[in-house]
């Protein structure tokens, strides 16, 4: 059975080797040359020097490692539609499932060894192309990127793996309830693409409880380009009369997941909103002194996130859910395709 | 002995439309049963549920005294040669047997080669470039070389032209009288069936209409003429199968497991065509009488 | 003709006009929202406000309009994968090919009516959703999307009508000569996605030559860039280092020359560190002035903004042509296959 798995496999087996060996080797030479850049000019650079380096280092390889990324996101999609819903739908199609299931072997065997092969070819192909990818993109994922982007999360570490065995199972689920090749293709891609917009979107935030925790107003906050400004704008309040309240816009958590919006309300210390007329006193103009003025005034602000350190386990728990969901559409499978086929 | 297959009450239905009703079947073992029907009687309903393809909507139904494809020992038990014959069109003749001799433990390699050798098949040849006859001999060797206690063959030689249909119906006798097993082929042309079966199932609009061997079958039937009135008057015991009226004389086919009584009619031996033939119109007759000429598919 | 092409295609229709008229439906929607976010918040604001807005326009904008722009993206994609190549392949495979080119309509008209009419579908669905979201977008992309930018580019006005009836006829020429539906998908893919990364990278900056000129230094132009003054890579900051503009922008220019501009005296000659010393006083309005009084420039390689719509129609043409050709190739091919 291995035998005919790997002979009905063999010219996509050879083709997607081919084809990964030439990424492989493009990312190799992509991660020595990122690897290569930072160490030289950006690891121990100082001041001014740096966010220059970092300026020529973003030019110079952000947007191929987006494009890498978006090719692994796009990876188990292809995955779902060449391997999956080909794999029963193609043998229904052509009659030959009446050949091969008169064989001596059981057709739950046949979906067996079909299923696990692929699947775990699946696997090794990701994982190899996630591995180099997450090696090659470290340093500029440490500048540039939030590990919790949707585009970066989905393209590290062990989060592909998830993707690309549930999209192959999807994609073989679909073929054996379908039974069209076509068609198939086309519903498993637009069920996994469906998929991939919801994750990030609206399951990932809540797969744990976010933390809502109070932030202090410091006056290195202006300096370290923590956040992106202060004051207020039309949604925060109306006009800019003396009550209408002054708030953060845009800040930025170092690798953490930070979930509410852009501006946050700031309060002073009995909680009550601070607003424009109290901050009048703060306006000079001067940037470093109207920061330490602000920060004289014990304000705060309430932000809601994950920490950094969750990253893993929510690579973990999402991975978990991908192959949780591969499991149960496998068992669907294996219900199905012992009850009949006209 | 095991019977081959043996159903009871076995019915499939597609939606609402009946493939195949109540059907109550006992095939014994060492016989070629011929089944014979018009398109869309239900006889591929009937073998698929034999190898286990299709599941029953109701009744139950057993081959070689196992559920169809209950496991790997079942199925190497039952060779089934579907309908038009599938193969992996990308496949080679050869990557065909290695297949076979993956799949069933059983498999007997030297058998397959030399039939392959014997039809002159090219084993670097793919599958899909191979002419119909050639791709049913193929399918035929993979069925044979796993070495089963029972074939199956749909409709094998439908989409074949007189010559090859004679090369591969003996071709099978041949080789069913070598391997010692039991077969069971379905086809709508009577006559193909005919050189070859000792045992019989008449299945149409989705009901057996007749089974039994061939010799038994032919004793039990009758070829009855005479006048309108004598038919009508025949005693009880005489089942009339299908009468045809001319205005001259009536003749009808009649089935009588006592022997028939000399004195009223001239009976005749009935030939396995008549009776056949009796029993479809009848079928067709009963169930949709605009639509007999489904029967005259059924002619040699 | 008309009525089997119809008839085949009925199915596909259906869905797409489905799939469109929802996506329609979103895209006003969104398109209101950012337009009324644009008239209302940002659009006569001043100071802070309007970059507090833009920041909040932004959290709240880009991420629709990135997802739209990538699925825009990916429809030529998709009509070359399901409707392309399977065209002419499919019937080659289940051999209808028999039944339908032995009807009394030649094997030409066959194929032109087919093409026809399913490239004029994709045109159609294409050119909507590219219509409504180049107007949907309008605001967003004018504050934050360079116009030649690479996703922005493609998804926008004419562009994706090429791409689109480009991508069409390629699956259906690949169906033609591989025969087979599975690999020529698989291979159409292959080649459209190659396509849609060398055309951005490697031909498109090429289409008509840039324009080198030589910008003065001004404070506007230093606020214009991300930064000011040296890297590790032009030396140790000695008085000799060079200095240069990092991640320069020209409003609506597609700035070709990479992200370092080393600043020039007006003699030509490197604006250094030790030059820079004197205009070095920690209040950066004031440095500016300074920089900006010493009379320097930078040189800079761009495409002018005025430039965007001759880029779009040379692209359009080229993937028109294209498409043509690849479709000449099937007229010839056809009558010369086996059936």
């Amino acid at each position: 059975m291995i035998w005919l798995a790997w002979r009905q496999f063999r010219i996509q087996l050879l083709v997607t080797l081919a084809a990964i060996a030439a990424l492989a080797i493009y990312l190799v030479f992509f991660g020595r040359g990122v690897h290569h850049f930072y160490d030289t000019q950006i690891a121990g650079c100082t001041g001014e020097t740096c966010a220059n380096a970092q300026e020529v280092f973003n030019d110079k390889y952000f947007n191929e490692s987006m494009l890498i990324g978006a090719a692994l996101l796009f990876l188990p999609a292809l995955i779902g539609c060449f391997w999956g819903a080909p794999l029963i739908a193609r043998e229904l199609e052509t009659g030959t499932h009446r050949l091969v299931w008169n064989q001596s072997v059981t057709r739950t065997r046949w979906l067996a060894v079909k299923l696990g092969f692929i699947a775990l070819f699946s696997l090794a192909v990701t994982g190899l192309l996630s591995l180099l990818l997450s090696w090659a993109a470290q340093p500029i994922d440490k500048l540039f990127g939030s590990r919790f982007g949707p585009m970066t999360f989905d393209s590290r570490d062990i989060a592909p793996l998830g993707y690309a065995v549930f999209a192959f199972i999807l994609g073989t689920t679909i073929g054996l309830l379908i039974r069209r090749t076509l068609p198939a293709m086309a519903v498993t891609l637009a069920i996994f693409i469906a998929v991939q917009i919801a994750m990030p979107t609206l399951i990932r935030p809540h797969l744990m409880s976010p933390i809502t925790s109070t932030v202090a107003f410091t006056s290195d906050f202006l300096e370290n380009k923590q956040i992106d400004g202060i004051g207020s704008s039309g949604t925060s309040g109306g006009s800019s009369g003396d009550t209408t309240p002054v708030g953060i816009f845009g800040y930025n958590k170092p690798g953490a997941w930070v979930l509410s919006s852009p501006f946050h309300a700031l309060l002073k210390a009995d909680g009550s909103a601070f607003t424009r007329v109290d901050m009048r006193s703060c306006m000079t103009g001067e940037q470093t002194r109207d920061g330490t003025c602000l920060a004289s005034k014990n304000v705060h602000f309430n932000i809601t996130y994950h920490p950094a350190s969750r990253y893993w386990t929510f690579q973990w728990i999402e991975t978990a859910i991908f192959l949780a969901l591969a499991l149960a559409l496998a068992a669907v499978c294996f219900w199905r395709i012992p009850r009949g086929f006209s | 002995m095991t019977p081959i297959l043996e159903t009871e009450g076995l019915s499939k239905r597609y939606g609402r439309k009946p493939a195949l009703s109540d059907c109550t079947l006992t095939l014994p073992p060492g016989r070629i049963v011929g089944l014979v029907g018009p398109n869309g009687a239900g006889k591929s309903t009937l073998l698929g549920l034999a190898c286990g393809l299709i599941r029953p909507t109701a009744g139950s139904i057993t081959v070689l005294g196992e559920r169809p494809a209950a496991n790997a020992t079942q199925l190497a038990r039952v060779g089934f040669v579907a309908q038009d014959t599938p193969v992996y069109s990308g496949l080679s003749v050869a990557d065909h047997l290695r297949l076979g001799a993956r799949l069933n433990r059983s498999w007997d390699q030297q058998l397959a080669e030399q039939r392959i050798k014997q039809l002159g098949l090219d084993p670097a040849q793919r599958a899909g470039r191979l002419s119909g006859g050639q791709r049913a001999q193929l399918a035929l060797t993979i069925a044979a070389a796993k070495r089963p206690e029972l074939l199956i063959f749909d409709e094998p030689v439908a989409s074949l032209d007189p010559l090859a249909r004679r090369a591969f119906l003996r071709n099978l006798l041949e080789f069913v009288a070598e391997l010692d097993v039991s077969v069971v082929l379905s086809s709508h042309v009577l006559s193909d069936l005919e050189q070859v079966c000792d045992y019989l199932v008449v299945l149409v609009a989705s009901r057996v209409q007749l089974a039994g061997d061939v010799q038994d079958l032919l004793a039990e039937h009758y070829l009855l003429s005479g006048s309108r009135a004598d038919l009508a008057g025949l005693p009880a015991t005489i089942e009339v199968i299908q009468v045809e009226h001319t205005p001259l004389r009536s003749t009808a086919v009649v089935r009588c497991t006592t022997p028939i009584p000399r004195a009223i009619l001239d009976a005749e031996p009935v030939s396995l065509e008549q009776m056949t033939m009796a029993y479809l119109t009848r079928a067709v007759e009963m169930s949709e009488p605009s639509f007999s000429t489904k029967a005259l598919e059924v002619q040699r | 003709m008309l009525w089997l092409t119809w008839r085949q295609f009925r199915l596909q229709t259906q869905i797409t006009l489905a799939a469109l008229a929802a996506l329609s439906i979103y895209l006003i929607i969104q398109g209101r929202g950012i337009h009324d976010f644009y008239d209302t918040q940002i659009v006569g604001c001043q100071g802070d406000a309007c970059s507090n807005a833009r920041i909040l326009f932004q959290d709240k904008y880009q991420a629709p309009v990135a997802l739209v722009g990538a699925l825009l993206l990916g429809i030529p994609a998709i009509i070359g994968i399901f409707w392309g190549a399977p065209l002419i392949a499919r019937e080659l495979e289940t051999g209808t090919q028999r039944l339908v080119w032995n009807q009394s309509v030649t094997r030409s008209h066959w194929l032109a009516v087919k093409l026809t009419l399913i490239a004029l579908f994709s045109l159609a669905v294409t050119g909507l959703l590219s219509l409504l979201l180049s107007w949907a977008a309008q605001p967003f992309d004018k504050i934050f999307g360079s116009r030649f930018a690479a996703m922005t580019f493609d998804s926008r006005d004419v562009a994706p009508l090429g791409y689109a009836v480009f991508a069409f006829v390629l699956g259906t020429t690949i169906g033609l000569l591989i025969r087979r539906s599975l690999p020529a998908m698989a291979l159409t893919l292959a080649i459209f996605a190659a396509v849609q990364i060398v055309m951005p990278t490697a031909i498109r900056p090429n289409l008509m030559s840039p324009i080198t000129a030589s910008e003065a230094l001004t404070a506007e132009s230093i606020e214009r860039a991300h930064g000011f003054g040296f890297s590790s890579a032009d030396g140790d900051g000695g008085g000799s280092t060079p200095m240069s503009l990092f991640g320069y922008t020209k409003p609506g220019a597609w700035v070709i020359s990479s992200g370092r501009l080393p600043i020039l005296k007006a003699d030509g000659s490197a604006f250094t560190q030790a030059d820079n010393k004197a205009c070095f006083t920690g209040s950066p309005e004031k440095d500016f002035q300074c920089l900006a009084a010493k009379n320097l420039h930078f040189d800079l390689t761009y495409h002018p903004a005025s430039r965007y719509w001759t880029f779009q129609w040379i692209e359009t043409a080229i993937f028109l042509a294209l498409a043509l050709a690849l479709a000449g190739l099937c007229f010839w091919r056809l009558p010369r296959t086996t059936a």
